[in-house]
């Protein structure tokens, strides 16, 4: 099921926006297409905040896509002791994360300001695997089961579009924004 | 005489016995890794002792954890028919069956020719151990599970096995009623029962140890001094050995992982010390039907043993709800309690040997002496973090009954065809061993766990029976009533279900020569030497 979030700036002027669309082909599970950084430009961060569950020894989502600056509530709704932590952020083993330990049915929450994919892991259960996409814009869309994404209402622009996939090589484009653009993705591992 | 032999290569062929499990079907089942429930496979970690002592469940809501969903054996609803209809159960959605390999390599120190000589028996050619030596150790097919509602199971097998110290069939196969004093109101799970074939209710396991080689003491059967060149005759053939599996029913309670915990058990006796398939009479049919070609009796006595532990598990930490928790929070994540626990343990039994002897009239009849014996110890276990350290100790004794004539005389040991026919029993010096082991695990890293251990025996009647010129050789052996054996590892698991095992077994003092004195021309002993060994185990569950 497609999953789409758009993000509507807060006095962004509506002309020439635009939908970035296209396909990821990758292996199984769905991959994540963001904006990459604009340079000069800073965002607002949201106000909502988004849930990543622990239940019945997995991550729920298996993946979440948030803007920088989101808050991410992490539950645990199993009866058995979990964990969360991270071991690095965007590849970056400084940004490393313990979030430890919390009863059942009890959250813990995290604020994300550094963007890139976060692998999420149980110390407690090595086979849990889960991430959250801390997307450097609000322009971002996880794709369906068929791989098609479409990232609504982008202004006009040049801009870098990332696509993401569990397991794959990330994979950057250049994309110029003046009407509705597709854009294509094939990665590999 | 009991040779040197028998005394001497038990440690070589005793040091590669393990027999150890770990569920990979659990992990099938629950789409869990092993290492939820085990620190370094089969040795458990709290969550895995909870697990365990659930009857193989996750201790809350284990439904909601599997991912094969079991197949009903009846809808809920038909409990509310019952008596007028079968009680509801469930089987587990796929078969939870497992297998296990494993190899081993071994390097014996020592020259050769003393083995050679301490191995053979007069007459024979001696037998010849290898410094190096490949070996395939089994293949093992086990299964475990929950039938619903409680009820727990567990067999395990080795289909093949291959070398002097494997011994294959049935290990442990029972099943579990847990928490059964739910029916009659008693405090939750402080009364299950075990009912089948099953390794007792050991302070530390031995069929889930990590060691490659098993607890000395464990092993340890009670075999009385008779030896011509000392005078104590004892008439003990006990071959018990707390490493062997029970047949019969236990009653358990508590928690293993905080708390008390305690057990009593009833098993058959069985003197012998091994599975009397052969004890099937043509008069009376057993319960598996000796009379009709049945695997016949499973004991060669009436008596029945019994066994009984209590013990107590303190753990230490500060904040309550930590403390009673399966497994303690951590600012890093769950983990094993710090904990101390303190146990104690008993077995009494009727060690039985029957004799062909006459009565009062003079008349053939077999003799049956029943000579108590009983196990006694104590154990503790220290925890913090990954860093265990524990220990048992064990007092044994054996009553040690003499066959006397007609006329109350002793007679010699051992008996032979031209012994008089044993008319009683006097009582005499009683057998005793003690002895145990400390231990300690440290996990260094998840993937690294390394080992050090001290195991002694004590056992005068090992020593005097032991005491054994061989025609021809100049070895004695052993040196000293102790033997103490000191064995450092370190264990690596390449996956969570492969795992590279290494020991070495240091064995002081073993054995000496004994040479003639050119000044004086007394025999002297000289040259005691060592027999260590290092063993290299390499196994895979599935």
């Amino acid at each position: 099921m497609t999953r789409l979030v758009v993000v509507l700036l807060a006095g962004a002027v509506a002309i020439q926006a635009a939908n970035i669309s296209g396909k990821v082909s990758a292996g199984k599970g769905s991959s994540v297409v963001y904006v990459d950084a604009i340079a000069g430009k800073t965002f607002p961060a949201p106000t909502k905040n988004y849930v990543m569950d622990q239940k019945q020894l997995l991550f729920v989502p298996h993946i979440l896509v948030v803007q920088v600056g989101t808050t991410v509530e992490f539950l645990n709704s199993d009866k058995v002791a979990h964990n969360i932590f991270w071991p690095n952020i965007g590849g970056n083993k400084k940004l490393t994360h313990n979030l430890g330990t919390w009863p059942t049915g009890q959250k813990r929450d995290f604020k994300f300001d550094n963007p890139g994919v976060v692998p999420l892991l149980c110390n407690v259960h090595p086979e849990m695997s889960g991430f959250v996409i801390v997307s450097p814009t609000p322009y971002f869309a996880e794709t369906d089961a068929d791989g098609s994404f479409k990232i609504a209402d982008v202004p006009a622009g040049s801009y870098t579009v990332v696509a993401w996939h569990e397991g794959s090589k990330t994979q950057s484009k250049p994309v110029t924004v003046g009407g509705d653009v597709t854009v294509d993705f094939a990665l590999s591992k | 005489m009991i040779p040197a032999s028998i005394l001497i290569t038990p440690l070589f062929l005793s040091s590669i016995s393990i027999k150890s499990y770990a569920i990979p079907a659990f992990s099938r089942q629950y789409g869990t890794s092993c290492t939820t429930c085990h620190l370094d496979f089969p040795k458990l970690n709290d969550f895995g002792k909870a697990f365990k002592e659930a009857g193989f469940k996750f201790p809350k809501d284990d439904e909601t954890f599997i991912k094969n969903p079991p197949v009903m054996l009846g809808a809920p609803a038909q409990k509310e028919v019952w008596p007028h209809s079968v009680w509801p159960g469930t089987i587990p959605g796929m078969p939870q069956i497992g297998l296990r390999m494993n190899n081993f390599f071994q390097y014996t120190t020592g020259p050769l020719s003393r083995f050679n000589s301490l191995a053979q028996a007069q007459g024979n050619v001696p037998q010849l151990i290898p410094t190096t030596d490949f070996e395939t150790g089994f293949f093992s097919i086990f299964t475990a599970g929950n039938f619903g509602g409680g009820i727990a199971f567990w067999a395990d097998d080795d289909i093949s096995v291959s070398g002097d110290n494997s011994a294959g069939a049935l290990g442990d196969g029972y099943l579990k009623f847990v928490d059964l004093g739910r029916l009659i109101k008693l405090p939750t799970d402080s009364l299950s029962v075990r009912v089948g074939q099953f390794e007792l209710d050991l302070p530390f396991t031995q069929a889930r140890s990590i060691n490659i080689s098993p607890y000395d003491i464990y092993s340890q059967a009670n075999i009385g001094a008779i030896n011509s060149m000392v005078g104590l005759q004892q008439n003990v053939a006990n071959q018990f050995s707390f490493a062997d599996a029970g047949k019969g029913i236990e009653i358990s309670g508590g928690h293993t992982y905080g708390g008390y915990h305690y057990s009593v058990a009833v098993i058959d006796q069985n003197t012998s010390g091994i599975d009397q398939a052969a004890n099937a009479s043509p008069f009376v049919g057993s319960a598996t039907g000796s009379a009709n070609g049945g695997v016949g009796f499973a004991s060669d006595s009436s008596t029945k043993d019994v066994y009984a532990r209590f013990a107590y598990r303190f753990n230490l930490e500060r904040d309550p709800e930590s403390r009673h928790a399966v497994q303690a929070a951590g600012t890093t994540g769950p983990h094993d309690h710090t904990y101390l626990s303190l146990g104690t343990y008993y077995y009494h039994g009727n060690s039985q040997q029957g004799l062909l002897g006459v009565n009062a009239g003079g008349s053939q009849q077999v003799l049956y002496a029943r000579e108590p014996f009983y196990r006694a110890g104590g154990d503790f276990s220290f925890n913090y973090r990954t860093f265990n350290l524990y220990g048992l100790y064990m007092f044994a004794r054996d009553n040690n009954l003499l066959p006397v004539d007609a006329n109350g005389v002793l007679i010699p040991l051992p008996l032979s065809p031209a012994s008089p026919p044993p008319a009683g029993f006097i009582t005499s010096v009683p057998a005793k061993f003690n002895g145990g082991f400390v231990q300690a695990d440290y996990l260094v890293l998840p993937w690294i766990m390394a080992i050090a251990r001290w195991d002694g025996v004590n056992s005068t009647a090992d020593r005097i029976n032991g005491l054994d010129l061989l025609p021809g050789t100049p070895y004695f052996g052993p040196f000293r009533s102790t033997r103490n054996r000191f064995t450092p590892g370190i264990q690596f698991l390449i996956r969570p279900n492969v795992k590279a095992s290494f020991e070495y077994q240091i064995r002081p003092q073993q054995s000496v020569m004994a040479v003639t004195n050119p000044a004086n021309g007394a025999t002297q002993a000289l040259n005691p030497f060592r027999v260590n060994t290092l063993v290299f185990a390499l196994e895979f569950v599935y």
